[in-house]
C-alpha cells in the first residue's frame, strides 16, 4: 500500500527521522530519499548520526519520532518485510570466531529462513563472489580484517536483499583491501542492489557513489547526485592569490568589492597565498580577473584555482561540531 | 503425530537453539551432558537390582544382588538429592552469558535484523541451555518419586511418619494434602530450575557484560530464595496456628501444620514457575524494546 504512494524509483525515504537519546539528538528531522538503483554515499564526520540512521532503517533500533519505509515498508510497523529486503553490515565485524567460515554463512542463512536443502549451494556461491572459496573451512577467527569483512559483506547478502545498508565498511582496512571492497560494491551495484554506503571519509567511497548526502549533527546539510556535488564545487572555486609586498587590505577590499567574488578571506596561519577568494565565475570571468587585478596595479606572484575535490566540500559543509 | 515431528525437527533445526548448544559445549568448564547419564545408569544398576531380588531364591544370587544393589540405591538417593540441589544453580550460568555474549560479540543486532523474531531468540537460548541439562532433567523426573517413597528425602515423609503414628490427625483430607506435597516435592526441582535459569535469561538481556551478568544473577538468585523462604514460612506458620488461635489452643492439630506446609510448598513451586514464565516475557520485552 504504501509502495504506491510513495514514488516508484523511491527504496529509501525517511521522513523527520528523529532519534533522541536524552537531551541529545543523534538524528535531526532527517528527510532522506534513495532512489532504487543508486549507491548512495552517507558521509559525515564520526558522531554525526550515520550509524544511527543506518541502524534505524535496518529496523535494530526504534526513531524517538518520523518514519522510514524501506523498499515500501515502514520501519516500524513492517519489520519483517523489511528486513527480507534489507542486507545490513555494521561498523563492527559481529562474527562468532569459533565456526568455520561456510558455518558462519550457513548460520545466517538458517536465521533468514533459508532451507537447509539450497544453504550449501548458496555458501558456496557467496563464497565465490567474495572471493573467500578457498577459505571455507577456515574458522573465522584465522581470516584477515579484509576477509572478516568480505565475509560480513556475504552474510548481509545471504537472502538476496534489494537493498544494502553498509556502514563504514572500508574503515581500518589497508588500501589493498579498500579497493577490493570497492570492486565488490561496483559488482553488487551491477547486479541491480541499492547501495546506502557510508564513511567518514568521503574520498573513500566517493568513487562508487552516484549520489552524496553529507550529514553533520544529526542534520543533512547537503544531497545530491555526485554531478550535482560537483558542480557545487566548481561554482565555489577557491582561489589563491599571493602578493608582492604586503597590500592585502587593499586587494582584500578591492576583490570584495567585484559582482563575481562571493567571499574573500586572508590566509591564516601557514596557508599558501595571502588571500583566498570564492569565486563564482567561469574560466573565461576567472582570466579577466587576473587582468583586472593585475591592471589595477595588485603584485600579484600567485594566482592558482584550489583544485577542489569533494573533501572540500565536505570541509566547507562540515563545521566540525561534533568531531 | 506428523505435527509434533514436525515441530521437533524445527526446534531442533532452530539456528538459535544449535548456536547455543555449541556454545556451551565447548566451554572449557562444562563435563558435557554425558555427565548426566551417569544417574540413568545407577537407576538401570537399582532396577536390575529389584528384579533379581524379586526373582531369586538362590542366596548367591541375593548376596551378589545386594552387594551391587544396595550401593547404587544409596548412590542414586544421594545423586538424586545432589543433583535436585545443583541443576537449579549450574543452569543460571549457562542462561547468564547467553544473550549478553551476542551483545559482546555485537552478533545481537544482526540476529535481530534477521528474520528471527525477538521471541525466537530469547526461546531458543532457554532451549540450548536447558538441553545442555536435559539428562540431569529427564533423571530428576524419573527419580525423585523413587525418592520420595523410598528415602523420604522431602515432602511425604512427614506424612509417612504421621500415618504410621496418628492416622486420624492428619485432618480431613489427608490424601489431597499427601498428594499436593507429593507433587510439589515431585516439581520442586524443576520450578527451581525454571526461575533460575529465566533469572539468569533475564539478567543477560539487560547485561553489557557476561561476568555481570552471571554475577548479578546469582545475587538476584539469593535475594529471590531468601525472600520466598521468608515468605512461605510466615504463610506456613499463620495457616498451622490459624486454627488453634482461633479453637483457643484446646485442641492439639498436627494436621493443620501438615496442611500448612504442604499448601506453602506447592504454592513455592507455582509461583517459581509463574516467575520463571514472567522472566523469559521480560527478557523478550528487553529485546524488543531496544
Amino acid at each position: 500500500m504504501m509502495a504506491q504512494k510513495l514514488h516508484k524509483a523511491t527504496i529509501i525515504e525517511t521522513r523527520g527521522l528523529t532519534k533522541r537519546y536524552g537531551p541529545l539528538a543523534a538524528v535531526e528531522e532527517l528527510d532522506l530519499t534513495v532512489e532504487e538503483g543508486a549507491v548512495f554515499g552517507f558521509v559525515g564526520p564520526n558522531g554525526a548520526g550515520k550509524t544511527t540512521t543506518m541502524r534505524i532503517l535496518a529496523t535494530v533500533l526504534r526513531p524517538t519520532a518520523g518514519e522510514a519505509w524501506v523498499a515500501g515498508h515502514s520501519v516500524l510497523g513492517e519489520r519483517r518485510e523489511v528486513r527480507r529486503a534489507v542486507g545490513y553490515m555494521p561498523d563492527f565485524f559481529g562474527v562468532y570466531g569459533d565456526m568455520k567460515v561456510w558455518e558462519y554463512l550457513d548460520f545466517f542463512a538458517a536465521c533468514y529462513e533459508i532451507p537447509a536443502e539450497t544453504r550449501r549451494q548458496l555458501v558456496d556461491d557467496l563464497l565465490e563472489l567474495v572471493e573467500l572459496a578457498h577459505r571455507r573451512d577456515d574458522y573465522v577467527d584465522a581470516l584477515s580484517r579484509g576477509m572478516k569483512q568480505r565475509l560480513c559483506l556475504a552474510r548481509s547478502l545471504v537472502h538476496d536483499p534489494q537493498v544494502l545498508i553498509l556502514d563504514e565498511p572500508a574503515s581500518g582496512l589497508d588500501p589493498r583491501a579498500r579497493i577490493e571492497i570497492r570492486e565488490l560494491l561496483r559488482e553488487l551495484q551491477a547486479m541491480g542492489k541499492t547501495i546506502f554506503v557510508s564513511s567518514h571519509i568521503l574520498s573513500e567511497i566517493e568513487e562508487v557513489c552516484t549520489h552524496i548526502g553529507i550529514i553533520e549533527a544529526g542534520r543533512l546539510v547537503a544531497v545530491g547526485t555526485l554531478e550535482e556535488m560537483r558542480r557545487l564545487i566548481q561554482t565555489q572555486r577557491v582561489v589563491c592569490i599571493g602578493l608582492m609586498g604586503r597590500q592585502v587590505e587593499e586587494a582584500q577590499a578591492w576583490l570584495a568589492s567585484r559582482p563575481d567574488v562571493v567571499g574573500v578571506e586572508p590566509v591564516v596561519d601557514n596557508g599558501e597565498g595571502d588571500l583566498h577568494a570564492t569565486f563564482s565565475g567561469d574560466d573565461d570571468a576567472l582570466v579577466r580577473l587576473l587582468s583586472e587585478m593585475v591592471g589595477a596595479g595588485f603584485p600579484v606572484v600567485m594566482f592558482r584555482e584550489e583544485t577542489g575535490d569533494l573533501e572540500d566540500v565536505f570541509m566547507r559543509l562540515t563545521k566540525g561540531t561534533v568531531s | 503425530m506428523g505435527r509434533v515431528t514436525e515441530r521437533w525437527q524445527a526446534m531442533r533445526d532452530h539456528p538459535i537453539f544449535r548456536l547455543e548448544l555449541r556454545r556451551i559445549r565447548r566451554q572449557r568448564w562444562w563435563p558435557g551432558r554425558r555427565f548426566f547419564m551417569f544417574y540413568p545408569a545407577l537407576l538401570g544398576a537399582a532396577l536390575g537390582y529389584g528384579v533379581v531380588l524379586a526373582l531369586s531364591d538362590s542366596p548367591g544370587v541375593l548376596v551378589t544382588a545386594l552387594a551391587t544393589g544396595v550401593p547404587a540405591v544409596c548412590l542414586l538417593s544421594v545423586g538424586t538429592w545432589l543433583l535436585a540441589f545443583a541443576l537449579p544453580w549450574i543452569a543460571p550460568a549457562l542462561t547468564a552469558a547467553s544473550i549478553v555474549r551476542e551483545r559482546e560479540l555485537g552478533t545481537l543486532d544482526l540476529l535481530r535484523a534477521t528474520l528471527l523474531t525477538e521471541r525466537s531468540i530469547v526461546l531458543g537460548k532457554l532451549g540450548g541451555c536447558l538441553a545442555q541439562l536435559w539428562p540431569g532433567i529427564l533423571t530428576l523426573a524419573l527419580l525423585t518419586p523413587f525418592q520420595l517413597v523410598w528415602v523420604g528425602g522431602s515432602g511425604l515423609s512427614p506424612y509417612l511418619s504421621v500415618l504410621q503414628t496418628d492416622p486420624i490427625s492428619v485432618g480431613e483430607w489427608p490424601w489431597v494434602w499427601m498428594v499436593a506435597a507429593g507433587v510439589a516435592g515431585w516439581l520442586g526441582p524443576w520450578a527451581s530450575l525454571a526461575l533460575h535459569a529465566a533469572v539468569g535469561l533475564f539478567v543477560s538481556a539487560l547485561a553489557r557484560s557476561s561476568g555481570a551478568a552471571i554475577a548479578l544473577s546469582y545475587a538476584a538468585i539469593i535475594v529471590l530464595r531468601v525472600s520466598l523462604r521468608l515468605a512461605t514460612s510466615l504463610i506456613g506458620v499463620a495457616l498451622a496456628l490459624a486454627p488453634a488461635v482461633a479453637t483457643g489452643f484446646s485442641e492439639a492439630m498436627p494436621g493443620q501444620a501438615m496442611m500448612g506446609s504442604s499448601l506453602t510448598s506447592l504454592g513455592t513451586v507455582l509461583v517459581e514457575f509463574a516467575g520463571a514464565a514472567l522472566l523469559v516475557w521480560g527478557a523478550i520485552w528487553q529485546l524488543k524494546r531496544a
